[in-house]
């Protein structure tokens, strides 16, 4: 039997990697996709929880992440898309209008 | 030890695709990396027995997210990306606070209590299919996230039309 | 399925398993014996991309239009409900009029956002 323990240090590797990416990027599109890799973590785990412990709910959460994941790409790209067209660039340390 | 063999091939072409997509430089070849990841990322489900789960993760994932991504890396011209700098000048920062927040995972696996289990042993779930049992809870027991799903995905619409939709008429 | 002593290996999947390597192995396999056997002779003419004998015109790298991404994006949202459609289909006899009715239900609230992308006219090409 493969140990529990195994996914979910792969799980751990898969988000830490994806707040990596998120943290030191500036590709806001890639910025993107590093959520995507975390949520993508957290399905490896829900369904490795779900495999040991012989419950289907933790696929249902994971199944419901992804219909998340799915609005969530739709929306966050309509607003890089906004953001390019109001400042063209997709750097995120370009977007500094906030800044006190 | 088939099952560990296949495991750590999994596992370790799932790190190494993770750390391609975020460091290419060129977003496309990000966007194809994460493409053979998340085909690496369905066979792992399979060996946790959740093919259906499987299925979805290529249907919408590698099938229709990666295309909206896709779509939009070659929309916003990117010519000048390849030749800039691709990290922010504190990615040090960056770098610590994964190691740290992966450092606490790691800390805390150890306390997890593991409760008691279920009654969906992979018996039963060959017996009826992955799928109906999937079913049998998802309309009867998460009937309310169900539907608050379809919000989620009508929200969905509603803002990416009112986004994108405004540079059509100009 | 195949519960081996260390645990659950897909065995059902090995005929996928089988094309993808094979599928692969033809591509990469293609390109490895045209890479050994082609002669290699490049000059600059012939590294030029192909426009029927032309010189190349314009950026390779062209901006696409936005209206790929509202249709992308509708095919996203659908593609979901789609997989919605799955479970419910194989489930339907067992559960009943109770699906069924949650089924509508689900299904009117896309429909709203349907009609409102119809409206907005995010579905004209023009």
């Amino acid at each position: 039997m493969v140990p529990l323990e195994w996914y979910i240090w792969l799980a751990t590797a898969v988000f830490a990697i994806g707040v990596a990416g998120f943290l030191t990027r500036r590709n806001i599109i890639i910025m993107f996709m590093s959520i995507e890799l975390m949520l993508n973590a957290v399905n490896i785990s829900l369904i490795s929880f779900s495999y040991y412990l012989q419950d289907l709910r933790g696929h249902i959460l994971s199944f419901f992440v992804i219909t998340v994941a799915a609005a969530e790409a739709a929306i966050g790209l309509a607003i890089i898309i906004s953001l390019f067209r109001n400042k063209a660039t997709v750097h995120a340390d370009e977007m500094n209008e906030m800044k006190g | 030890m088939l099952p560990q063999v296949l495991f750590l091939y999994f596992a370790f072409a799932i790190v190494a695709l993770s750390l391609a997509v975020i460091t290419r430089k060129n977003p496309v070849h990000s966007v194809i990396f994460m493409l053979v990841l998340f085909f690496h990322i369905a066979a792992l489900y399979l060996t946790l027995n959740a093919e259906f789960l499987a299925a979805i993760q290529i249907i919408v994932y590698a099938g229709a997210i990666l295309v909206l991504f896709l779509f939009v890396v070659l929309m916003l011209n990117l010519k000048e990306e390849v030749t800039e700098h691709r990290y922010i000048s504190l990615w040090a920062v960056g770098v610590l606070l994964s190691i740290a927040i992966s450092a606490i995972f790691l800390m805390t696996l150890s306390s997890i209590p593991l409760g008691a289990k279920g009654v969906f042993s992979p018996d039963v779930i060959a017996s009826e299919t992955h799928t109906v049992a999937l079913g049998k809870l998802l309309y009867t027991e998460f009937l309310y996230p169900f539907e608050i799903a379809s919000v989620i995905l009508l929200v969905a619409i509603v803002g990416a039309v009112v986004l994108a939709k405004k540079r059509l008429k100009s | 399925m195949l519960i081996m002593p260390g645990g659950y290996v897909p065995i059902d999947y090995l005929p996928v398993l089988i094309f993808m390597v094979i599928a692969s192995a033809f591509g990469l396999g293609a390109l490895l014996v045209g890479s050994i056997f082609r002669p290699r002779r490049p000059y600059p003419e012939k590294l030029m991309p192909y426009e029927s004998g032309n010189p190349p015109v314009g950026e390779p790298r062209y901006r696409f239009s936005i209206k790929f991404y509202i249709i992308a994006m509708l095919f996203v949202v659908f593609d979901v409900e789609t997989v919605f459609l799955y479970p419910w289909a194989v489930v339907f006899d067992k559960i009943g009029l109770y699906a069924f009715v949650e089924m509508m239900i689900f299904i009117a609230i896309l429909l709203v956002g349907y009609v409102y992308a119809w409206k907005k006219e995010a579905f004209k090409w023009d």
